[in-house]
């Protein structure tokens, strides 16, 4: 080998932006997750699937810090970060979308927005953003957010996590309550980010519309990691997860 | 539109960030604060025996000097004996701990320098065999 080939296999791959080691969780005395190991590479974008109850979501609480783990680890970027606050991970760019899109009903798409100023970017700059990337919401800045569409209410929310530079974008059911037409929109879009180089951690109840974006999935059942890969993998391991067939 | 090197530098910067975020840890957090405690009990507690005997010493009834005596002599004794076993328990640990890394990054440096020596002698050894 040489001094160069060395050289080469000493210099350290650059950690992932996200994960998570044997991570447990309870609420009360209920365990819900039982060793989870998830990864998410910078720039990539992971699926996490699974069917109603499977743990996605406290996956995704564990991870941001809204939820304590029991035990296991959680690394982001390569640092040990158990216990750390919540708002301390989202202030360095850990932005979740959270179920239900999380947006304030009573204000306008403006005023959404503004609310995503906190960190310091100036209001104009953060509506330009938003509009060039989704120009429905241009025609809609005078407009309360709760008579939005869904499809709406969840590109408003998009923009104004997005709005923030986020390192990793985690979006938690995207698809809830939306027509499949909106949803595919909604994944296009999706791409369209993760293209900018955006690392993304989906969580998603209906697989199929996820894979065509993501670059690995992991699917989860009854709070374990079942199957995790490449999507085109997985096809045998989404139908026994779903459906309880033997693959 | 947010171009590519944007998300870079986001990555880059939640790197430097997480290196310099303050992550609780039970353990170290519970045991820095027992310390501080055996250091502030004994001071407590001389405080209280001063005041103790300032009131005793007021007064000339031995009914009066023994609730003095009691809550404030034998407390604050007692504060002083808890406070200086916590402060003796958690300061041992920390010089022992410190003790313990230092020993570990001598023996480290200490394989470091053998490691070194052999290369070189391997080195040597192939040059004289050339």
């Amino acid at each position: 080998m040489s001094a160069d080939a060395d050289a080469d296999a000493l210099v350290e791959p650059e950690a992932p932006l996200l994960q998570l080691s044997g991570v447990t969780a309870a609420y009360g005395r209920i365990q819900v997750l039982h060793g989870v190991d998830l990864v998410v590479p910078r720039g990539e974008v992971v699926a996490l699937l699974g069917p109603n109850g499977a743990g996605k979501t406290t996956t995704l609480l564990v991870a941001t810090g809204q939820h304590p783990a029991s035990s296991g680890c959680i690394h982001v970027a390569g640092r040990h970060v158990n216990g750390a606050k919540p708002e301390a991970l989202a202030r360095l760019g850990l932005c979740t979308i959270p179920e239900g899109r999380g947006v304030f009903r009573s204000l306008t798409v403006r005023e959404n927005l503004r609310m995503a100023s906190y960190r310091g970017t100036d209001e104009s700059l953060l509506v330009e953003r938003a509009v060039a990337r989704f120009p429905r919401l241009g025609e809609r800045l005078g407009q309360v957010a709760g008579t939005l569409s869904g499809g709406e209410q969840q590109m408003l929310a998009m923009a104004r996590g997005l709005a923030t530079d986020p390192a990793l974008l985690i979006i938690d059911e995207l698809s809830m309550g939306l027509a499949p037409l909106i949803v595919a929109e909604l994944y296009e879009l999706v791409a369209g980010i993760a293209e900018q180089g955006v690392s993304i951690l989906v969580v998603e109840q209906f697989a199929r519309t996820v894979l065509g974006v993501a670059d690995r999935a992991v699917i989860m059942q009854h709070g374990h990691v079942v199957a995790a890969g490449v999507p085109a993998d997985l096809e045998a391991e989404l139908s026994a997860a779903y459906l309880g067939a033997s693959s | 539109m947010t171009e590519p090197t944007s998300s870079t530098s986001a990555a880059a910067r939640l790197e430097a960030g997480v290196a310099d975020l303050h992550v609780p840890e039970p353990k170290a957090d519970a045991e820095a604060l027992l310390l501080k405690l055996g250091l502030a009990l004994p001071v407590l507690g001389v405080v209280l025996i001063l005041v103790a005997w300032w009131n005793a010493a007021g007064t000339k009834y031995v009914a009066d000097q023994m609730p003095m005596l009691i809550s404030g002599g034998l407390f604050g004794l007692a504060l002083i004996i808890v406070g200086l076993g916590l402060f003796l328990r958690f300061s041992l640990a920390r010089l022992l701990r410190f003790w313990l890394a230092r020993l570990v990054l001598e023996q480290q440096a200490q394989t470091d320098r053998i490691v070194d020596a052999l290369a070189k002698v391997e080195a040597a050894a192939s040059q004289n065999r050339q």
